[in-house]
């Protein structure tokens, strides 16, 4: 009797240790098909959703170093200001008051690993340039402090109180342009009679005319011109580019684009750090005046120069230009038969000559079937990115890529997604967590893709690839990505749009004459 | 035979099924890298952000650290998973799976401002999915149920019936 209670005890026993027995079991003969399904699922992988062979944009390797100690370039800097800082810190050169700021932020040990992460151009900064002594004076701090090689800058560095001397200079076999858009296509023309090399901020030029005849100058010259849209190195570009070649979109009948700032600095009426100590003594206001109408000194049309037509080209110069170049990037638009633009001066009318702060304006290409729009407004933050609609599916493209399926879609019909949900996307994480931009204007900068790129395995500065395809391409004499053709696209493009606004006509572009009519 | 007493049978049935479904969680995501042709956990790591991304960076780029990391990924997850679902061995399996279940976590910490960016199912604010679980497997920990209603039972039954 004992024998058999043990019996049961035991039997009980050892059915209660196995009680997670069946689960397993179950668990043991279905899984290997769940299994299966799910990593055929996965295998499913984008280049067969999209029915493309391969994604070459993102296979795509840094270039090789073309720089030695025996090929050093000496880049002078025209316009100091924040996009001339900028550009030298893309160079590894900071202000010591930066590098203190990171210190105290606890930033630096991050901070300092990226920026050594860039590879040596073997560039020395020996010029600068600037209207203004106090940027010049912060520009020669900056440029004598080279963080990523740990020393003092170049020997040869030297301060210019004109532009025109620092183009001559024997010490000088490049120059960055970063002054205001009225002097760009001045300056750059210049640069290229003399010989030299010439990174240009953008718009390449303020007018028409001008953008024709830098381009006319550059190719008689045989410099190497790059204007600086670093969206060129951005990797989502390069690939909505390769995708729109491979047929995913279908046939292209609309693009869309849009820029809006609500701020007043985003607006261009500013009060910078070093703005208020701006006098007709430490200014050379006529230098900066150039070639526009004499106006006395105006320390607002100095500063706030971006507002004022004789110098800025308004909202389409500073943001739709950006916009559209990416645009060009994806789909090499060109430059459109026909533009109608209106808009107006509802909200921040500074003056005579200020620019609009509504703005919207249709592009007509009849040859590749499609329209353009821009919308552009500084009395809203929303950020939208710009839209390209296809008949087989439509891409939302700026540091990232959404594709939706078109509902219609024949090549993607089998695609199980939703058309109101993404099918395929494009979002590398690019945040070096190393830079201190956090206003409103700065990171949609960021997200329009004009900040760091993901390439090769490694997050990098688009920017400073930018300056690297300039620089390779000075050393093997080819022709950088966005040169003097490209430019004249973007320049024509947005004039086009700024003169319909002016005088409230279509205007049209005779691409054989390479003339404009107005009405 | 001691903590089986110091438990009500719905204590026991509700352990002991906790620790099958994360058993089971483990060893599912363990066989699916299994049998994932060339599976690596590179591009993860190469994802992650947050104070301690670097870490799980150089893990990306160093190919023996990735290697390291790819066999205790996948063979960690498996081995949890069969520990908890028998039952055996499970409190150092227990404390791997925490341990693991920390890495996953550190690697996207759901703090604000920082992220994996966009498409993340759900929204999360310093607790997710991979804490919660851990917290499960802490429970687990201290209120073993595999030396009631797993293979454990046995090797303890018999260590204590020596004693």
């Amino acid at each position: 009797m004992k024998k058999t209670q043990n019996n049961q005890i035991f039997r009980r026993d050892f059915l209660k240790g196995l009680t997670a027995l069946p689960f397993l079991g179950y668990f043991g003969f279905a899984f290997k098909d769940n299994i299966e399904r799910e990593i055929q699922a996965k295998k499913k992988d984008s280049r067969e959703t999209l029915g493309i062979d391969n994604f070459d944009a993102t296979s795509e390797k840094l270039t090789r170093p073309t720089g030695n100690e025996s090929n050093r370039i000496r880049i002078g800097l025209i316009g100091h200001g924040w996009r001339g800082e900028a550009l030298l810190n893309s160079f590894g050169y900071f202000h010591p008051e930066y590098i203190e700021q990171m210190k105290k932020d606890n930033l630096y040990d991050q901070w300092l690993p990226y920026q050594k992460r860039h590879e040596d151009l073997f560039v020395d900064i020996t010029g600068i340039c600037d209207t203004f002594d106090i940027h010049a004076k912060r520009g020669m701090e900056v440029a004598q402090t080279d963080v990523r090689h740990e020393n003092s800058g170049s020997k040869l560095l030297q301060y210019y109180t004109s532009y025109r001397e620092l183009i001559e200079s024997k010490n000088v076999d490049a120059i960055i342009v970063a002054t205001p858009d009225h002097t760009h296509a001045q300056i750059a023309m210049e640069a290229a009679r003399a010989g030299k090399h010439i990174y240009l901020e953008k718009p390449m030029a303020h007018n028409i005319e001008e953008a024709i005849e830098l381009r006319n100058a550059i190719r008689e010259t045989g410099v190497v011109l790059q204007v600086g849209h670093e969206n060129r190195q951005q990797m989502s570009f390069k690939l909505g580019r390769e995708l729109y070649q491979k047929g995913v979109l279908g046939t292209v009948s609309m693009v869309q684009t849009y820029t809006n700032r609500n701020t007043l600095f985003g607006a261009w009426i500013r009060e910078r750090k070093f703005d208020h100590l701006g006098t007709p003594e430490n200014i050379n206001w006529k230098e900066f005046l150039g070639k526009a109408p004499w106006v006395d000194f105006d320390a607002k049309r100095y500063f706030n120069w971006h507002r004022y037509n004789d110098y800025g080209t308004g909202i389409t110069g500073n943001d739709f230009s950006h916009t559209y170049d990416c645009i060009n990037q994806v789909l090499d638009l060109g430059i459109p038969e026909s533009v109608v633009a209106l808009g107006g001066q509802y909200y921040y009318n500074v003056g005579k000559d200020d620019m609009p702060d509504v703005f919207n304006a249709i592009f007509n290409y009849p040859e590749r079937g499609l329209t353009m729009t821009y919308d552009g407004t500084l009395k809203s933050g929303i950020y939208r990115q710009s839209r390209i609609l296809g008949s087989e599916a439509t891409m939302d493209i700026d540091r990232s890529i959404m594709l939706y399926k078109d509902p219609y879609s024949e090549r993607f019909k089998d695609a199980a997604t939703d058309p109101d949900d993404p099918f395929y996307y494009y979002a590398p994480n690019t945040n070096a967590n190393v830079d201190g931009m956090t206003s409103a204007t700065s990171k949609s900068y960021l997200k329009s893709g004009y900040g760091p790129t993901f390439i090769d395995g490694k997050v990098i500065d688009a920017t400073f690839l930018h300056l690297k395809e300039w620089i390779d391409t000075i050393r093997t004499q080819g022709k950088a990505s966005c040169n003097e053709d490209r430019g004249l696209e973007e320049t024509i493009t947005f004039c086009m749009a700024n003169l319909s606004y002016a005088l409230k006509k279509p205007i049209c572009w005779n691409k054989v004459n390479e003339t404009i009519t107005i009405g | 035979m001691k903590i089986e007493k110091q438990y009500t049978t719905g204590q026991i049935i509700s352990l002991t099924t906790l620790r099958i479904l994360i058993g089971w969680h483990f060893l599912y995501e363990g066989l699916v890298k299994f049998y994932t042709p060339s599976w690596s956990a590179k591009s993860y790591l190469s994802g992650a952000v947050g104070p301690f991304e670097s870490f799980f960076h150089n893990m990306a780029q160093s190919a023996w650290q990735l290697k390291i990391a790819d066999l205790l990924n996948m063979w960690g997850l498996i081995l949890i998973g069969l520990s908890l679902f028998c039952g055996f061995l499970s409190k150092p399996f227990k404390i791997f799976g925490i341990l693991l279940l920390l890495m996953y976590y550190l690697a996207y910490p759901p703090f604000f401002g920082i992220g994996p960016g966009m498409h993340v199912e759900g929204s999360y604010w310093i607790v997710n999915k991979n804490l919660i679980e851990m917290a499960a497997l802490l429970v687990l920990l201290f209120f073993p149920s595999s030396d009631v209603t797993g293979i454990d039972r046995f090797f303890n039954n018999n260590r204590k019936s020596k004693l």
